[in-house]
Parts: C-alpha cells; structure tokens; sequence
C-alpha cells in the first residue's frame, strides 16, 4: 500500500475527540413494570425533546392485519377516557353500537370479495357494487358516527400539546418499532408524562373506522400516487421472500379497509405494556425529578406478564437472483439489492463503510441503518459512473439496517440515451474491484472522518440526539449507541472487502430495471 | 452512594403522590418560564467592506463544528429572458465546477479530506454558499469558500452534467400531480411573463453557456449585496477577523451592480376552478386567495387566522374537517405566504381520491365561511395564540438558526427589531381581527382553485356526497391542458 500525500491530509479526527458518543450523558432507568427510561440532561435552552416507542412495527405483523401496526399510531391520538369525549359513558356505548353494525358490513363485504373472487364484480371496493344491505349498514354507520362526533372533543390531545407551546407533535411506524414524539418547553414537563400515561393507560381508539380511510388516503398519497410507488413495492415484496419485511409498514389496501377493534385492542394488549417501550428525554429538565415523574404517572400501568412474542420467521438463504422488469411514469433506472446484515450484526460497520466509500458519505450519517439523504458527490461510483465514463447522472449505494436484517443497495439514473441494463455490467464491474482489490486506506479514513462530522451534526441538538437514540434503541441497546463510534473505527480495510465478496454475491441480487413508461393523459 | 439515597427519597415521595394524579391536564401548574428575544444587532457585525455579518458562537454544549453561509440579492428573477434556468445553475456550479486554483475534482478532494462540505443554491431571489467545517480547519474551509465565492471557474464538464441532469428534471415534470399543480398554479396565478412562472426549458437550458454563468458571478459579486451568517464552535473575534480576512476584501468589479428590487406581478388572474387532467389514484387541490404584506400592520391578526383555519395542523379547522371528521385526506393546509416582496397568497392543499375533490373542497369553504361569519370562541383564540408565543423559544433553539434567521431577513430588507414585539402584538389579537382578516383574505370570489388528477371522476363527484365541482364555488369551470414538460407550453 502506498501511502498517498492524501492519507496524511486526511488524520484520524477521532483521536482529536475521543468518543463522542459517551460525552451524551444518557442515563437509563427502569421502571418497576418494565418500562425503560433513556435520560439525556442538556440546560442550555429552556426546551425538551420527547419521545417513547414501543418495540413493536409492521414485522409484529401477518398476513390479514398488515398495516396493523400503522393503524395503531394514528389511533394513539384519538383520546383516552378524559381527553377526547364530552360524555365517556355515551362515547362507549356508540362505539359499542358501530362495532355491531361493522360485524354487518363485513358480512356483506364477504359476499362482495366472493363475487369478486369469481369475476362477478371488478372492484369490492367500488360503491356501485354494494349490496342494498351494505348500503343500509353503511347509512346506519353514518348516523352513529355523527352523532358520536356530537360528543366528541376533536383531536383535544393536539390541542393541550399546542396550546402549552408544544411543537413537533408526531409519530411513525417503521417495520421495528412506533414512535411518539414532541417538543414542549422545559417547564411542562409534568405535562408531558400526564398526557402520554393517559394515553397509554385508558386509551379508547375512537373514530377507528374512518381512521381507516385516512390511511387509505394516505396510502395514495404517499405511495400509489408516485410513478415508482407500486413498482417499489412489489420489488421490495420480491425482494423479501418470508421475512415480514416482505409488505410495506402501510400495508396492503385489502387488510387497512378491514381491520376490526378486536384485532385492534389484542394488538395494543400485547404490544403496548410499558415492558416493551421506552421513553427518550433530552433537553431541560433534572434526571432525577423525571424519574420521580415516571414512577409516579406510568408506574400505574401494569407490565404484560406474557412478554411480546418474538418475529420468528428468518429470512432464508437467497438461492437465485431475482429480477423485476417495469415500465414506470418516471426517469430510467437500475437498483441492485442484496439482504445482508442486521443494524447490530458485527459486519453492520463494515458494510456501512462500504457504502460510504462506493456511494460516498452522506452528510448525515453515524446511525445505524440511516440511508443519508444527502447528495453525495464523493463516492467511487459518482467518480466512475458520473464523472469518468459519463454513464449515469447519478449513482448511490446505501446500507439499510434494519432490527432483524438489513439491505445493501445501488440506484443508478442512466445519462440520456443510456439504458438502465447497459449500466449494470459497469455497476458490477466497480463492485468486483472492490472484491479482487480491496479499498484504500484513504478512502476508509475519509469514511470514519465523515461519519463523525456526520454524528457532530446529529448531536448537536435535543430533536437530533432524540433521534439518534431512537434510531439505536429500535434495534439494539445505549450501549450500542456509545459503542458506535469505536466500531466504525475500528472497521479494517480487510472487513470491507470481506463483506464486499461475503454479500454481494450473484445469487443474492435483486435486480430492478425501469424504463419510462409514456403518460397515460 | 448519595446519588442512591436521592433516588430512594425521590421514590418515596413518588409513591405518596401516586393517587394525585389530577383528572384533568388543565389542573397542573407549571413554573414561567423567562425568554428574552435574541436581538439583530447583539449579533450583528459590519465586516470592512461593509458587508453585514451575524456571529452567534455555540455554547459549551455544541459540537466542534463551524457553520459560515454568504447569501446575495438576486436569483431566478434575474434570469434573462429564454436563458430561464441561469440562477439554477450558478447556484449549483458556483461550489461543483471548481475554483481558478483547484479544478473541480481537487477541490472536493480538499473537502473530503477535511470532512467539510461547500454547497451552494439560488432560489428565486437569493443565492448561498454555505461552508461546514470543523473549527480545526476554519481557516482553510474559509479559504475554499472565498474561492468558489470570489473565483469560481465554472468547469464546462461540470456544467455538462449539470444541464444532463436538469434535462431530466424537466422530463419529470408531468409524471406526477404535485409537479403538475406547481407549475399550473404558477401560471395561473402569476401569468406567462412574471419570473415566478418562468421556469426552465429543454431550450433555455441548452443556451445557457459558461460565459453566461461568468457574467453572472461577475453582475452578482458586489459588496452590497451580501450577507454573512456564521455560528458554531469559535472565538467571536477570532471569527470577526477570519470573516475580514476573506468576505471581507471582496470588493465590487467594474461591472458588479447592487441586485435591482424585485419585480412585483401585474398579472390579472382570473378566478376560477381550473381541473387538469392526469390518470392518477389521487387528485391534488390548491386553491389560493390574495394575501397581505408581512409590513401590513394586520400581519399579525392574519396569521393567528391563518392558524385557526389550517396553519396548525391537527389544531386547525381544515383538519379537524376534512382529516378527522371525514377522512378524505391525508393533510389538509392553508399557509399566509410571507408577502416578502409583494401581496403574496394565502394557499391552500390537499391530496384526495379523485371522486372526493368536489366534497372535500366544498368542506373547505364551508369552513372559511364560518371563520368569517361566526367570532371565534375566547378557547380557540386563546390555544392559538398561546401556542404561537409558548412555542416563541423553539424558533431559536440552535445558533445556527438564530444567525441564519437575522442574516436573511436582512438581505430581505426587513427591519431588525420586528421580533421584539412579535409576542406583544399576537397576544393582543381578538376574536373581531380574527373575524375582519378572515372576510380579507378570503374573498371567494376572487378565488382561484386548481384540481389536477383523473378530470371525469374529480369534475363528477362523489355518489355518497351529492355535488359535483362546478357546484363548490359560483366560479367559472375550466380545464386547463397539461403543458409540454420541455417548452412548458399548453399540449394540444
């Protein structure tokens, strides 16, 4: 190996500021339930970043009640026995009277999936096919859920978090876990742990079935309504043969439109014991009155002696690549995917330094599992694929960690005049480089130097450390977190070639070529 | 172990007040908290050649990082007309094509090999370099920036696939709705002539050149039109000087001119419920109505209304509507644009299948019509603007934030001490402002409201909510073509 003048110029900042990730004071606790405190004291300004997540996500999923998991975070903000209602009691009974009528409605929708199954109807989906009894059950639905919105104190939750001077209210589903987050000022904290407890003690998912719609709308809008959104879809359904990371967090149209309370309140009975969630603070406030707080507002809720079942499903060996040939609405493109590693798998490191070095550094980075999102003009195959041989406008590589598995990916735009299967023999071509040569001592130092600029920068506020945990505690431990930087450190060049040749193997691959599809008017 | 004794004393007490839990959030009582508005000038400093710089240095908690961002006056409304696309590009190259000491490709190497990254952008009136570097390296990531600001070389490769990629770019403008209803919007709103419209061609791309770009940079280049916003891990004067050393020699060239004011439109829209057609599972709707100045005395009643109507998300009344009654969209938003420069809008949008636009926008304005008909109560007043002021910290939660904030709204021309009365003035706005902005900035009948998705089924309506699209608005129903993605003009 020559030393370059380069690799002098790029030093190892690491010894310039040794572990930044064990200057974050993180303190975890563990309530008498179960529940886990993650604590992180930052006075500077009069605010604190929350969040709790449960250890639960569209892997705790099947087959009939995908996109479970998602419902479940859009219920989380319909109330609870005080917050919400004008009349609890009233409330109860009504929602008892829509899940009577929904037992009819689904009756009716068997008979319209079976007219379906035999090509009687296109669509069961389609008001012009229902039943006169569907259209009587859905009209007497109406009337009950209007009168409910009578009593209703809508959406009271995002109301008090506003008013208080609350920002950032939100929550999100991922294939590992759902999270809920918000930013209050320093002085409401007790607020805080009122609301969440309430929330998680006497919750009532009340406007359930037309939350459903919202999710179908928000299927649309987020995915259908994309040119490469079913396309991307089906690959990925392609690419995972068993795990559960086969179907997307949202799930597919046929279980969100049929989702029940029963299925719903088993769900949040098994899920959403404080013994498989836990709670991110970071900002204004003393460890120590937190804790008080904690015992006193979630020590209420009773652990789930059960425990939470475990994804048992692993995904299987990959015997043969896979390849998707589509037409979509949108530019030409190639994708490459292999399923690799999980977030906290020793070769995670090494396949994250991989990535960097062919796809360049996102700006970003230092999380496990993080694609970047950030141009990143630095990587190999910019320079070979964009720069040198002008094939490609662009071309990225990511590792994607995930709690039970991981993907390694390549997305190539072809120049104009380029098709998406006249890149991928070039494509391979720089991986097998990789294989045959290893990568450059330079190369691997600018990649643990980016990735602690990157960690600088999401550290560097309440909202950004929040995430980073959040990020760490899905799939792993605090320990993990502080452990991150020494194990990107300590990644050799020897490890990135292994895992280049361990996992980019042709039997691995999963091929997506694009073509423009012309608009449809 | 003290700590351990803490924690057991704590615990007790936690325990003694485990039944107190109130019944209700209201009845917990928190402590005030003391905010003083960040003030311009505790930041402000003027480099020698004049040039206003805003130093906010991190406290201990920060990182090692120094961020530096030099903006201008001037953007797309500077483009020259069929060279549409030249502030796009200047701002992308002026940090990708190299400097006239490092070609393109040793220049991000000196980036890479600092962990620092230079990027720059123009948007519509202003353009930026920003530096981020560790406070190790200032110097020469300094160094770099006065480079690419003072000497960029605009490499022709670079430039080459710069015009490959927005080549693309353009080629994607119809592929889906939301690109669709931006470009329609702006044509409608601001017709063909005003620069707010004028987006790039496949042709103004191509005849766009390096010596364009050069002319540009060297039109651009003049002390008085910029800005400096500098924060992170450093010694304030220490910084003040680097600034001086660099930013701060710049001076005009002999055909540098101070960037001209930006043109308002004179456009008259004509209003109307325009619908353009594009198979796609789901419609986009914008709709928009004549807005305020942020100068306008009112600014503040307006943006309290703003809020209460649909600027608050789940807090808000479009949302509460159409999300949560009704579930027809994912989000629903109304914003008061910010009126910098002119009049601007108060814009509204949502995604819904395409059967449910008719309903979902009747919805809409049924709930602007109370908001001008009905005073609201002294509870939703009260959220509103409490959370406007409760969350007034938030907005200054890093020193980047605070420097960028002071340094733009300079260059925007807006007068430094506006934010020390802004909690003063929200608090004191009343149920009637609420009222008499709402009747201002929502005057239907100067309304213009745009659908674009499957054009039958959105102009049909829904089976279960009778009323189809042209029965939303006493306004005139238009299909307006998809325009050529490459020529931007309307297909036959």
């Amino acid at each position: 190996m020559i030393l370059t003048r380069g690799l002098a110029l790029a030093a190892a900042l690491v010894a310039a500021a040794p572990a930044i990730a064990q200057d974050v004071p993180a303190v975890e606790r563990t309530l008498a339930n179960g529940m886990r405190l993650v604590m992180v004291e930052r006075h500077e300004q009069p605010t604190i970043a929350f969040a709790w997540l449960a250890r639960v996500g569209s892997a705790n999923e099947r087959p009939g009640m995908t996109g479970m998991a998602h419902l479940f975070e859009h219920m989380m903000f319909k109330g609870t026995k005080t917050i919400g209602t004008r009349d609890a009691r009233r409330d109860a009974e009504l929602n008892g009277q829509q899940d009577e009528v929904q037992v009819r409605i689904r009756e009716e929708m068997s008979v319209l999936r079976e007219k379906q199954r035999r090509g009687e109807i296109a669509d069961m989906m389609d008001p012009k096919a229902r039943t006169p009894r569907l259209q009587e059950a859905l009209d007497e639905f109406d009337r009950l859920v209007k009168e409910q919105r009578e009593l209703i104190v809508k959406d009271e939750m995002d109301k008090i978090y506003t008013q208080a001077g609350g920002t950032g209210l939100n929550a999100s589903t991922s294939e590992d876990r759902t999270n809920y987050i918000v930013s209050l000022p320093s002085n409401k904290l007790e607020l805080w742990f009122w609301l969440e407890s309430d929330r998680l003690a006497n919750p009532v998912f009340r406007e359930f079935y037309s939350e459903r719609d919202v999710i179908l709308e928000e299927r649309r809008q987020t995915l259908e309504s994309r040119p490469s959104g079913v396309v991307d879809e089906a690959f990925n359904a392609m690419t995972w043969i068993a795990s559960p990371y086969h179907w997307e967090v949202i799930g597919w149209s046929s279980d969100i439109s049929q989702v029940t309370r029963e299925q719903a309140n088993q769900f949040f009975a098994t899920y959403y014991a404080p013994n498989n969630i836990t709670a991110i603070l970071v900002g204004d406030f003393s460890a120590d009155a937190a804790y008080a707080l904690a015992e006193k507002y979630f020590g209420r809720i009773p652990a789930n002696p059960k425990g939470v079942p475990e994804v048992i499903t692993l995904e299987p060996r990959q015997p043969a690549e896979q390849r998707m040939v589509a037409e979509v609405e949108t530019l030409p493109s190639l994708q490459v995917v292999w399923k690799t590693a999980a977030a906290v798998h020793n070769d995670a490191p090494a396949l994250q330094a991989l990535a960097g070095i062919l796809g360049g550094t996102p700006m970003f980075m230092g999380r496990p599992g993080g694609p970047g999102g950030m141009r990143p003009p630095s990587g190999r195959l910019h320079k070979a694929l964009v720069l040198d041989q002008k094939v490609a406008t662009n071309a990225s590589a990511s590792f994607s960690g995930m709690k039970m598995g991981g993907t390694f990916g390549f997305r190539v735009t072809p120049t104009p005049g380029k098709s998406p299967g006249e890149l991928e023999p070039v494509l391979y071509a720089e991986i097998d480089k990789v294989v045959k040569d290893g990568v450059t001592d330079e190369e691997l130092q600018r990649f643990k130097n980016a990735t602690l600029v990157g960690l600088y920068g999401r550290l560097e506020t309440n909202t950004g450390i929040r995430e980073t945990l959040t990020q760490f505690l899905t799939v792993g431990t605090v320990q993990d977190f502080k452990d991150s930087l020494a194990r990107t450190q300590a990644v050799t060049r020897e490890d990135v070639q292994r895992v280049a040749r361990q996992y980019l193997v042709k039997e691995g691959r999963n091929v997506l070529l694009t073509s423009r599809k012309e608009g449809k008017r | 172990m003290i700590r351990r004794a803490t924690l057991t004393i704590l615990l007790g007490v936690a325990t003694a007040f485990a039944q107190d839990i109130p019944d209700r959030p209201e009845k917990l009582q928190f402590a005030p908290i003391k905010f003083e508005t960040p003030r311009a000038r505790d930041y402000k400093v003027k480099l020698t050649n004049g040039i206003p710089a805003f130093v906010a240095q991190n406290g201990k908690e920060g990182t090692p990082l120094v961020r530096v961002t030099v903006s201008w006056r001037g953007g797309s409304y500077l483009d020259p007309k069929d060279k549409e696309g030249l502030a796009g590009l200047f701002g992308s190259q002026l940090t990708q094509g190299g400097t006239a000491k490092l070609e393109a490709a040793k220049l991000e190497d000196r980036l890479e090999s600092l962990a620092a990254t230079l990027t720059s952008s123009c948007t519509d009136t202003s353009c930026s370099v920003s530096l981020q570097v560790l406070d190790k390296d200032l110097a020469e990531g300094l160094d770099l920036l006065r480079q690419a600001l003072t000497q960029p070389a605009f490499a022709q490769e670079r430039l080459d696939l710069a015009k490959r990629q927005g080549r693309q770019r353009i080629g994607r403008r119809n592929d889906e709705v939301t690109s669709i209803a931006n470009y329609q919007m702006k044509h409608l709103l601001f017709g063909d002539k005003h620069f707010a419209s004028a987006d790039d061609t496949r042709d103004s791309l191509e005849a766009i050149t390096r010596d364009d770009l050069l002319a540009f940079h060297a039109r651009l280049l003049h002390p008085a039109n910029l800005f400096v916003a500098a924060s992170g891990r450093f010694d304030r004067k220490a910084m003040v000087d680097a600034l001086n050393r660099t930013v701060g020699t710049i001076k005009a060239g002999p055909v540098a001119r101070v960037s001209p004011s930006v043109p308002a439109p004179d456009f008259p829209r004509t209003p109307g419920i325009y619908v353009t057609d594009k198979d796609a599972p789901q419609a986009m709707v914008r709709w928009a109505f004549p807005g305020i100045r942020r100068t306008d005395p009112d600014w503040h009643a307006a943006f309290v209304t703003n809020q209460i109507l649909g600027g608050r998300g789940f807090t808000s009344r479009l949302m509460k509507k159409i999300r949560s009654d009704e579930g027809l969209t994912y989000g629903v938003y109304s914003t008061l644009e910010p009126g910098t420069y002119w009049r601007g809008d108060v814009t509204g949008s949502m995604q819904t299948k395409n059967r449910s636009v008719a309903y979902a926008m009747r919805l809409a304005l049924e709930e602007i019509r109370k908001l001008k008909e009905q005073p609201v109560s002294d509870d939703e007043l009260r959220v509103n603007k409490d959370g406007i002021i409760e969350a007034f910290p938030s907005q200054w939660a890093t020193k980047q934030a605070v420097a960028n904030r002071f340094s733009d709204e300079a260059r925007e021309g807006w007068p430094e001490d506006w934010w020390a009365s802004y909690r003063e003035k929200i608090q004191a706005v009343t149920a009637a402002d609420v009222q008499r902005m709402a009747r201002k900035l929502s005057d239907t009948d100067r309304m213009v409201i745009l659908a674009v998705g499957k054009a039958s089924e959105i102009e049909a309506g829904d089976t279960d909510h009778p009323g189809a699209l042209e029965d939303v608005a006493p306004l005139p129903l238009k299909r307006v073509p998809l325009r050529d993605p490459a020529t931007l003009e309307p297909m036959p």
